[in-house]
């Protein structure tokens, strides 16, 4: 019970942000939730067992996807939204039935190298894309109002989230843990392990379209170098190793954290800010391995036994 | 770590074959491949050995890289010392910064799974680029010296004479490391814990201290490279970044633990890349070509795997 009124007071406080906060803090909040969006899918990615490095490509893939039809077809901006994740998704159905008979390393480096090719294409088609400088749209989604787009960018969030608890608490669940856990057991208990990552790629492929496609329609800008920048890999992989993988609380704590950390240095440190993002990585790969939720839970836990005993008696 | 002759004879027919179409199609690109690749390969090589060794895909090994070439370009400016020279200095502060970083962070990750691995170097890599980027900030910079556009003219054909020095050390680089793994105790003691860590543990082989002399081997062995580079590159925070990416590829390509086929598999695409390159309008789809090539050996390794 606890849980849930937190839960509804933490969303009322996002949906009310825009009435007690400048356009600046608005901004800050925004690209977080997009970091967030990110970082929760390759999350649920990472849940198979599967380390993918394709985010930034896919993203890239579909904000290409939005802004192109845009530019060329006159599409609503809205509706180009849906078309970038409908395009990402694909392509990812596509390739899944070529790289995901890959594991490990293998798997990571391949979709690491997906995401170069898909930027050197795009670069060389330039009839279509525009080469290396890129695309302009004449006018940014909602004409730019901060607000608007905050909102929208909130629900694609929350629909994140929303689809990451289901994922942690349906059926399917226990499929892409036991496929984590051990492939050969799950394979032999019955579970169709290429079915299940296919899907899953498919899915979180989807949301990183979604999630470009937002993006740079809020810019209303395309182009291969910042577009399919590793950043929009390196930094929600770094959200999500700060907060703690394999849940969904985990990445959104580690993109508030980040995302402020960063805002401010940004501020005071013009060149190399990312830096933190490199130290964080190797400080929690070294000596957190869970990420800060999951040692802060425990302890919470540990400490009020009531609380823990009323969430297993709601669940049960 | 063996390179057969009688078992590649057919490969190496037809990597001689390539290089003569090439060669009569158009000479430059030849010439132009036979640099790139040989500098792709001596630069894979070191990864290559880590990869093969300890197991561990170093994505920071293109940023020691240019970490190196700052360190040359720094001794450069500050004290205006030549490039080549100042080699021997960097080599030993690489090496340093290498058994440190070794020291601090992979060994503790070394038993550990993939994931841990492939995170902390990817970790290093983002500290080395943005540590540069604070450092020097991201201007592009650039060292000139005399010798390094010097040119000789053969039967009406012009061509750069410093860049054949690549060639030149790229073999010197792998002839070095074979002899090193065959014959001193320390290479063969090497060669044990690749194939076998348990095993070269039981018959009392310091595991520990052969992984930390290979991590540092390699880093040290970017120094030489970053000496000859530099003088024909201009240098910023992210120059090295693709080569850790293509340097996998041609370790994935030449096979674990096939030092030679390195060299060959660099200049065959070092050669690939600079045929597309020469093709008027077409030159920027060059890239795709390792990683073209990274994807493709990957699959087929896998297929032929799972057959």
């Amino acid at each position: 019970m606890k849980k849930n009124i937190l839960i509804i007071l933490l969303v009322i406080i996002a949906l009310s942000l825009p009435l007690f906060t400048g356009t600046y803090l608005l901004h800050i909040f925004t690209s977080i939730i997009i970091f967030l969006s990110l970082a929760l899918s390759w999350d649920m990615m990472l849940r198979t067992g599967q380390l993918s490095f394709g985010t930034a490509g896919f993203f890239g893939l579909g904000a290409y996807a939005s802004v192109l039809i845009v530019a060329k077809l006159g599409f609503n901006p809205i509706m180009s939204l849906l078309i970038g994740a409908i395009f990402s998704g694909v392509i990812a159905f596509g390739l899944g039935f070529i790289v995901l008979r890959l594991r490990e390393i293998y798997f990571a480096i391949t979709t690491l190298a997906l995401t170069h090719v898909f930027s050197v294409i795009i670069r060389n088609l330039s009839d279509l894309t525009g080469g290396s400088s890129g695309t302009q749209l004449s006018n940014a989604i909602f004409d730019g109002d901060p607000i608007k787009i905050y909102y929208l960018v909130l629900i694609i969030g929350l629909l994140v989230i929303v689809l990451s608890e289901v994922f942690k608490r349906s059926r399917i669940h226990f499929a892409i843990n036991s496929i984590r856990n051990d492939e050969t057991t799950a394979k032999s208990s019955g579970i169709d392990v290429f079915k299940y990552l296919l899907f899953v790629f498919v899915i979180t492929s989807a949301i990183q379209g979604l999630v470009g496609a937002v993006y740079a329609q809020q810019y209303a800008f395309v182009n291969p170098e910042s577009t399919f920048s590793l950043n929009f890999l390196l930094l929600p992989i770094a959200m999500a190793l700060v907060g703690g993988i394999y849940s969904t609380n985990g990445p959104i704590i580690g993109a508030l954290i980040l995302g402020l950390i960063s805002e401010y240095l940004k501020l005071i440190m013009p060149y190399g800010h990312l830096i933190v993002y490199g130290v964080i990585i190797v400080f929690v790969v070294l000596f957190l391995p869970q990420g800060v939720y999951k040692p802060i839970k425990d302890k919470f836990l540990k400490s009020s036994i009531v609380g823990g005993d009323s969430n297993a008696h709601t669940k049960g | 770590m063996s390179f057969s002759f009688k078992n590649s004879y057919k490969i190496l027919l037809l990597f001689i074959l390539f290089m003569v179409v090439i060669g009569i199609w158009n000479p430059n690109a030849l010439l132009d491949g036979l640099q790139r690749g040989s500098l792709y390969a001596v630069i894979a090589l070191p990864l290559a050995l880590v990869l093969g060794i300890l197991g561990v895909l170093n994505l920071a090994h293109g940023d020691f890289l240019t970490v190196g070439l700052y360190i040359i370009y720094m001794l450069n400016t500050r004290f205006d010392m030549d490039p080549l020279v100042s080699i021997v200095p960097t080599v030993i502060i690489l090496a340093i910064m290498g058994a440190v970083i070794y020291l601090l962070t992979i060994k503790n990750v070394i038993d550990e799974g993939h994931l841990s691995q492939l995170l902390i170097t990817f970790g290093i890599s983002l500290i080395l680029i943005e540590g540069i980027n604070i450092i020097w900030t991201s201007m592009p910079r650039n060292v000139y010296t005399n010798y390094a556009y010097a040119a000789k003219e053969v039967a009406g054909f012009r061509f750069g004479t410093y860049e054949l020095l690549y060639i030149l050390i790229a073999v010197g680089v792998l002839v070095g490391l074979q002899l090193f793994l065959k014959k001193t105790r320390l290479g063969q003691a090497t060669f044990a814990v690749g194939q076998n860590p348990k095993g070269a543990k039981i018959v009392g082989i310091n595991v520990n201290y052969v992984y930390l002399f290979v991590f540092t081997l390699a880093v040290a062995i970017l120094g030489v490279v970053a000496g000859f580079m530099l003088p024909r590159t201009s240098i910023f925070p992210a120059v090295g970044s693709p080569f850790s990416l293509k340097s996998f590829a041609l370790a994935a390509m030449a096979g674990m633990g096939n030092l030679n086929g390195i060299l060959f598999a660099g200049i065959t695409l070092g050669i690939g890349e600079a045929a597309i390159n020469s093709i008027p309008n077409y030159g920027g789809w060059s890239d795709i070509v390792f990683f073209g090539v990274l994807i493709i050996v990957i699959l087929a390794r896998s297929y032929r795997g799972a057959k």
